[in-house]
This record gives structure tokens, C-alpha cells and sequence, in this order.
């Protein structure tokens, strides 16, 4: 069969690359907007899915870290210890806050950790562990509020010299600050309480997590379990606001597909009459017209792939605290909105097309 | 006398109602024989548009029959129309009408497509008619890279892809010049001997009539008498003679397109000379 719909479409090569572009544009408004979401849910766990911990002990109830509030009685980490298959078992205290300097503030993550446990920092890029009334940075951050090692910052209504940088785990949501467990637990004014307890298996992961689960008072969650529940809460409650940004996105696509090919209808009206004139039929016309935006998507999809993998790389290299991860459903998403934008898109086209009188064929060319 | 190829009967269109009535084409009968050449003539707004889009299946009678190979096809269904056109007509255009975007090669290979054939097939008919027609070595042009001829040939080959009975050409050698639209007037005339199709073209151009088997005059949607027929002395025009603006002059009844000619010629003959269309400015054919 003769290509006629992807011939017409880019013969006036212009217009086709103006269209597939605007589709383009749109498409990597969904994906970068989808990718730094998902870079994001998978920052806002890193403390999580970077921590030596299998299984994560929490009050009853709570099974996040962000938006929750958990305070387990220091009695219970003792017990825990004794359970079957746990190889080790370290309390945290958790609390959150503005990390305040001179050149702007950040919000913080505030984790007290036992001096050479587990529960701290994995890797120092610069400076030691914390020490009392000190604290572990980001490296991040720390160049973002021009924070040097030996500076003073403030979090939790009180004074803290940075000792130390970590790395990694600043997101563009907030970051991660790490200072003593007793510190922290003055500072916060709590008495034999810890946040979390971290726990490390000799055995399978769940089995622990289920006989400590059994302990009352708590909530046990493997690592797997307990990360993605944290990306499930900040994923729900940035939903909305994603979906309807991606929605704006699509919209601009619905629109930009709409007139591309409007335009390439309204400027192809004679050989469209031509066409219907020696034999096309209704049905071949909207095969004419869907081939026309599947060929304007399709070659938009691509590029929007790799613009977005691009501005990936660019804002990796710029701005190291916003990840961007194009994720496969993020593109199957793409896709379908884009088939979907395609299909509506068509639909005035489509009775452009069907309307045109195929006796127009004899009225002179102007 | 075989049974015609095409044939209207009764053939009527109208436009609008009441006060806005327009009658273009008034009871037309015709008919055209297996490789008959006819053709329509007629001054502009006669209606031979209007027929011809009827017979073409691409505007529906307000009444009559339009009859190929004893089908009526303006029954049809509309649905149907699509189909039965690519299978039943070739068109020829004055402007050739070729798709920009396609070559030679895919502009007749999409109306085989639209028949059916597609494939090997389309292709090699498609090259084999073009070649045919002298356009082997044209086979990857697009039509802005031919010339009027080579366009129009093309678009000749497109008309004959599907091996229709009937030919419709509307102004076939209109955008040509007079070598090349003898060229084409001629292949028309051979289409017809040669593969026994009925071709019907319709056209001011009189150098048609020489291939022509038969002419005929449309004018106010009705079918005149090429008896009655006669040339305005001023502009050159073919005028019906019936209620048409005449004068007595010394060599008999003088018939005029309009009474702009005839008072025109009425007055240079009294200045003793009688104007012609080289005096006045008048296209030969309007």
C-alpha cells in the first residue's frame, strides 16, 4: 500500500517538525514531571534502602517514617534482641525540622544514632562521625548553604557544630542530618524512648520481622516492605498534584496533535477530495487521519524519550539533589496518554475530512 | 447498436427552493457507446460541471438515472459509492490533480490501491501503464518535478489503473499547450478505440471536436441542437441561436452572445466596419 498518510504528513517537512515537536514537548512535560517524582519518592526512602537494617521496628501502627510519629518504650530493643534469627538490634530516635544557616534553610531529617552503630551515616565524604553537640551533614547542603566542616548550624531550637559530610541523601524534598542518639534524645526532651529500632538478621528477613511482630506494641517490616511504604505515602500525597500537572501536559499535547493536524488536513483539502474522488471511503479516510497522528506520536515518543534521558543527564550534572528516573510504566503511561490525546485529537480532522465534497475536484486550483 | 456504457436519463439537479430555485442541469437524456468519444461543451455556468459530477457518482441526481452498464448508479448507497467510483471511473482533471506528496509510480499505484490491489501487483500495473503512456523514466518523480504533459499522462495512467469502462475529463488540454494537449486529446481518442472504453469529455477547447464521435451542447442545463448553433461575429463565442440577441445584417440573421455584442456590432457598422474579436478585447472563449 502506498504510505499516503505519512507521505502528506511530512512533505511539508516544517510543519511536521513543528508538530512532532510540540507533541514532544508535551510528552517530556509528562515525562520529566513523572521521572523527578519518581527520582523523588525514590530519594525520600534513601535513608531506608541504604541502611545495613533487614527488618525496621516501629510503634504500632506506623509504618512510615515521613508523616509519622513513632516512640517505642528502649525496654522493647532488649527484646527484640533476644528474638530468634536477630543478629543485632539498634534503637534510633527520629524527628524532623529546618537545617537553619547563614545562607538559607533546608528541611531536615534529624537521626540519632548510637556512636558506631549502624544507624548513622554509611559513608563520610569529609570530617568524622558526630560527637555531642555536633552533627553529619549532606554534602549537598552543605554546598547549597555554603556549610563548611567546623560551622555552626542550627536545628531543633539549638546550636550544632557540622563534624562531618555525608552524601547522598538530599533530595529535593529535604535531607538527612545525623547526630548521637543522647543528644538528640536531650535535645527532644525524651526519656527512654527510641523511634525505630533497626535489626539485623542471620535468617530470613520476614520470618524475624514476624516473630518480632508478635512482641505488642510494635510494627515489624523488612526493608523491601517498610521502603515502600514509605515512597507509597509521599507518592499519595503528591498524586493529585502530579496527575493534574501531567494532565496540563497532556493537554498540551491533545492541542498541539489537534492542530498539527488540522493544519495538514486544511492544507491538503484538494488531494483529500482527489483521494475520495477515485475511491476512498470513509473508513479509509479515518485509517488517513489515525495514521496521520499515530506516525505524529510515534515519532514524538522517541524524541521525548531522549530530550527527557538528556535532561536527566543535565540536571544530574546541575542540581545533583533532583533525581530523575524514567521509569518503564512512566513511559507506558506516556504512551497511552499520548494514544489517547492522538485519539481525541482526530476526532475534528476526522469530520473535516468526511465533509469534504469529493466534486471539488473539478473547481480550478487557486 | 450495442448497449451503451453510460447513460443518463431524466437526469436532473436542482439548488435551493422556492425563490432561490436553480435548475442546473434540466432532464438531460444522453448516452455513450463503448469506445465513443463525446464531447461536452457549453459556456461557463451551463451545468456540464454539474453533470459530470453526476455521472462521476460524486454528486447525487434530484432526480433520473444514471445508468453504467445498465446499473443505476445514482441508487447506490452512499457507502458505496467510494468503491463503485474507483472501479467504474477514471477521472482526468484540467489541473491533473495528482497528489504532491506521492511520485507517478504511487499516484497510480494508490488508485489501484483504493480498488483493492495492492502489493506486487499495483506496482508492476502501475509501472506497466506508465510506461505505456512514455513515463518509464518518470517512474520517481513527484508531479512538481513533470511537466503539463507528463502530468496530465499520469494522471491518464491513474484513470486507467483500475481498467474503468467509463473515462470522465473535465478540461482535459486546458493547462496544456496546443502540441501537448493534442497529444492528450489524441491518447483519449485511442484510450477509447483501443480499449473500448467510453470516454466523455467536457471542455471549451473546439480542437477537441476532431476526436470527439460526437459534440454536444450544454447550455442553461439543457442539451441544444448543435444545428441551432452559430458564432457570435464580435467575440468569437458559440451562441444557441434560440432567444438569443440577433440582428438582420446584409448577409442574413447575425446571433450574439449578449446585447453588449450586438449593440456593439451595430454600432461599428454604421462607422463602416463591423468589429471582430481582435477589436474588442473579447475572450475567444469565455
Amino acid at each position: 500500500m502506498v504510505p499516503v498518510a505519512r507521505r502528506m504528513l511530512f512533505t511539508d517537512r516544517r510543519r511536521a517538525v513543528l508538530g512532532v515537536v510540540g507533541v514532544a514537548i508535551a510528552l517530556v512535560m509528562v515525562l520529566a514531571l513523572d521521572g523527578i517524582f519518581a527520582g523523588t519518592t525514590r530519594q525520600v526512602s534513601r535513608y531506608i534502602d541504604t541502611s545495613p537494617a533487614d527488618v525496621f521496628v516501629s510503634q504500632e501502627g506506623v509504618r512510615t517514617i515521613h508523616m509519622a510519629i513513632s516512640a517505642i518504650p528502649a525496654r522493647v530493643v532488649d527484646r527484640v534482641s533476644k528474638v530468634r534469627g536477630v543478629a543485632w538490634a539498634e534503637p534510633v530516635l527520629f524527628a524532623s525540622d529546618a537545617l537553619r544557616a547563614a545562607a538559607g534553610r533546608r528541611a531536615s531529617y534529624v537521626i540519632g544514632y548510637q556512636p558506631g552503630g549502624r544507624g548513622g551515616p554509611q559513608t563520610l565524604v569529609e570530617g568524622r562521625p558526630p560527637e555531642t553537640g555536633e552533627m553529619v551533614i549532606d554534602d549537598s547542603v552543605a554546598r547549597a548553604l555554603d556549610i563548611n566542616v567546623g560551622d555552626e548550624v542550627e536545628v531543633l531550637g539549638r546550636s550544632w557544630r557540622v563534624s562531618g559530610l555525608t552524601t547522598g541523601m538530599t533530595s529535593i524534598v529535604n535531607t538527612s542530618v545525623y547526630v548521637t542518639f543522647d543528644d538528640l534524645a536531650q535535645t527532644l526532651g525524651s526519656r527512654d524512648v527510641a523511634s525505630y529500632i533497626l535489626i539485623g538478621t542471620g535468617a530470613d528477613p520476614q520470618s524475624v520481622a514476624d516473630r518480632v511482630a508478635v512482641i505488642p506494641g510494635v510494627e515489624a517490616q523488612t526493608r523491601p516492605r517498610f521502603s515502600a511504604e514509605e515512597r507509597t505515602v509521599v507518592k499519595e500525597m503528591s498524586t493529585d498534584l502530579l496527575s493534574l500537572m501531567s494532565l496540563a501536559a497532556l493537554l498540551v499535547g491533545l492541542a498541539v496533535i489537534g492542530l498539527v493536524l488540522y493544519a495538514t488536513i486544511i492544507s491538503r483539502l484538494r488531494d483529500i477530495g482527489v483521494m475520495k474522488a477515485i475511491g476512498l471511503g470513509r473508513l479509509g479516510l479515518t485509517r488517513f487521519v489515525l495514521a496521520q497522528a499515530l506516525w505524529t506520536i510515534g515519532t514524538a515518543l522517541p524524541l521525548a524519550v531522549a530530550v527527557t534521558f538528556g535532561i536527566g543527564a543535565v540536571v544530574a550534572a546541575l542540581a545533583p539533589d533532583i533525581d530523575l528516573v524514567v521509569e518503564s510504566a512512566s513511559l507506558l503511561r506516556a504512551g497511552a496518554g499520548a494514544v489517547l490525546v492522538g485519539a481525541i485529537g482526530v476526532i475534528s480532522p476526522l469530520i473535516k475530512v468526511w465533509r469534504v465534497d469529493p466534486a471539488t475536484v473539478f473547481r480550478r486550483a487557486s | 447498436m450495442s448497449e451503451p456504457t453510460l447513460a443518463a436519463r431524466q437526469l436532473e439537479k436542482t439548488y435551493g427552493e422556492d425563490a432561490t430555485l436553480v435548475h442546473a442541469v434540466r432532464h438531460v437524456d444522453f448516452e455513450v457507446e463503448p469506445g465513443e468519444v463525446v464531447l461536452i461543451m457549453g459556456p461557463s455556468g451551463s451545468g456540464k460541471t454539474t453533470l459530470l459530477s453526476m455521472l462521476g457518482a460524486m454528486l447525487r441526481p434530484t432526480s433520473g438515472e444514471v445508468l453504467v452498464n445498465g446499473v443505476d448508479i445514482a441508487a447506490v448507497p452512499e457507502a458505496r459509492l467510494p468503491k463503485l467510483r474507483a472501479t467504474t471511473f477514471g477521472f482526468v482533471f484540467q489541473d491533473f490533480n495528482l497528489l504532491g506528496a506521492l511520485t507517478a509510480l504511487e499516484n497510480v499505484e494508490l488508485a489501484l490501491n483504493l480498488a483493492g490491489t495492492s502489493g506486487r501487483t499495483a506496482r508492476e500495473r502501475a509501472e506497466e501503464l506508465l510506461a505505456r503512456l512514455g513515463l518509464a523514466g518518470r517512474l520517481t518523480f513527484r508531479p512538481d518535478q513533470l511537466s503539463g504533459g507528463e502530468k496530465q499522462r499520469v494522471a491518464i495512467a491513474r484513470a486507467l489503473a483500475n481498467q474503468p469502462p467509463v473515462i470522465l475529463a473535465d478540461e482535459p488540454t486546458a493547462n496544456l499547450d496546443s502540441k501537448i494537449g493534442h497529444e492528450i486529446a489524441r491518447l483519449l481518442r485511442a484510450i477509447a478505440t483501443e480499449e473500448q472504453r467510453a470516454v466523455v469529455m467536457v471542455s471549451h477547447d473546439s480542437r477537441l471536436k476532431e476526436v470527439a464521435d460526437r459534440v454536444v451542447w450544454l447550455e442553461d442545463g439543457v442539451f441544444r441542437d448543435l444545428d441551432d448553433m452559430t458564432t457570435d461575429p464580435v467575440c468569437g463565442m458559440s451562441v444557441h441561436s434560440e432567444g438569443a440577441p440577433h440582428l438582420q445584417a446584409e448577409e442574413g440573421i447575425l446571433y450574439f452572445c449578449s446585447r453588449a455584442c450586438r449593440d456593439e456590432y451595430a454600432a461599428a457598422s454604421v462607422s463602416g466596419r463591423p468589429p471582430t474579436a481582435s477589436d474588442v478585447n473579447i475572450p475567444n472563449e469565455a
